[in-house]
C-alpha cells in the first residue's frame, strides 16, 4: 500500500490532491427502510479479514503522512446505502459478495423478515454502510 | 440491489474537491461507477484498475460525450504507468 501511495504521489502534480473514499467497519446497521421512515433491525458483524484490511489502510496512510508524503487537509464520513427489495435478496447478496468480510446473523435476518413482512408494501431492506472521505494534499 | 440511490457519495466528492477541468486519475475504477459522477465535469480523466474484466465494462459502457476525455486501462497501483506530475487530483476509489 505504501509503495502504491508513494507512485500515486510521483503522479501528481505540486500541492496535487489525493481523495481517499472507502468503507470503514463498524458492524453496519441493517434496516428496513420505507416512504414513512426507518427500523434498525440489528448489525452485521465484521469479520476479521475486513477488520485487518481496514487497519492496514489506515497504518499506510499513517505510514505516508509520518514520511511527509501527504498532509490531511479535511475528513469525513457519510452513509452510503445498498437497498434490495426483499431480506431474501439482501441475504443472498451478502453470502455471494460479502461471505469474507462480513456476516448476517440469523437472529439479525429474522428481525429483518419480520420488520418487513409488517412495514409499508414500499418498504425495503437496506444496509449503512459507514464512509470516509478524506483529502490529502501532496507536499 | 440498488447502491447509493440518495447520491450521498457524489455529494460528498464535489464538496471536497471543485473537480471541473482537472486531470484526473482514479485508482482502482473497477465499472467506472464512481468515475461517470464526476468525469464528464473534467478536462481529463484515466481511470486503471487491475481486474481486465472491470475495465473491458467500464469501456464499453462509456457514453459518446465523454469519449475523448475520459479512458480506462488495467494496471496496477505498484507501477503507474504515466509520467511524473502528470494529474492534479487522484481518486482512490474504495480501493485501500
Amino acid at each position: 500500500m505504501v509503495h502504491a501511495l508513494d507512485e500515486i504521489r510521483r503522479t501528481l502534480k505540486p500541492n496535487g490532491m489525493l481523495l481517499d473514499l472507502r468503507p470503514v467497519e463498524s458492524n453496519w446497521s441493517v434496516e428496513v427502510s420505507s416512504s414513512t421512515g426507518y427500523q434498525a433491525a440489528g448489525r452485521l458483524t465484521d469479520l476479521p479479514v475486513a477488520v485487518a484490511d481496514d487497519e492496514a489502510a489506515f497504518h499506510a496512510m499513517r505510514e505516508v503522512e509520518s514520511r511527509k508524503w501527504y498532509i490531511k487537509k479535511e475528513e469525513e464520513e457519510f452513509a452510503f446505502f445498498y437497498y434490495w427489495d426483499t431480506p431474501s435478496e439482501m441475504k443472498e447478496f451478502m453470502e455471494e459478495e460479502w461471505d469474507d468480510f462480513e456476516k448476517l446473523e440469523e437472529d439479525v435476518f429474522q428481525k429483518t423478515k419480520s420488520l418487513w413482512a409488517i412495514a409499508n408494501a414500499d418498504a425495503r431492506v437496506r444496509v449503512r454502510v459507514k464512509m470516509l472521505m478524506t483529502r490529502w494534499q501532496k507536499i | 440491489m440498488q447502491k447509493d440511490p440518495e447520491g450521498f457519495e457524489k455529494k460528498i466528492l464535489h464538496k471536497f474537491a471543485n473537480l471541473s477541468n482537472q486531470r484526473i486519475l482514479e485508482i482502482g475504477c473497477g465499472e467506472g461507477r464512481l468515475t461517470w459522477k464526476y468525469a464528464n465535469a473534467s478536462s481529463v480523466t484515466i481511470g486503471f484498475d487491475s481486474d481486465r474484466d472491470a475495465v473491458r465494462i467500464a469501456r464499453a459502457e462509456s457514453p459518446p460525450a465523454a469519449q475523448g476525455h475520459v479512458h480506462f486501462a488495467q494496471a496496477s497501483a505498484s507501477h503507474i504507468p504515466f509520467s511524473t506530475e502528470t494529474f492534479d487530483i487522484a481518486i482512490l476509489a474504495w480501493s485501500l
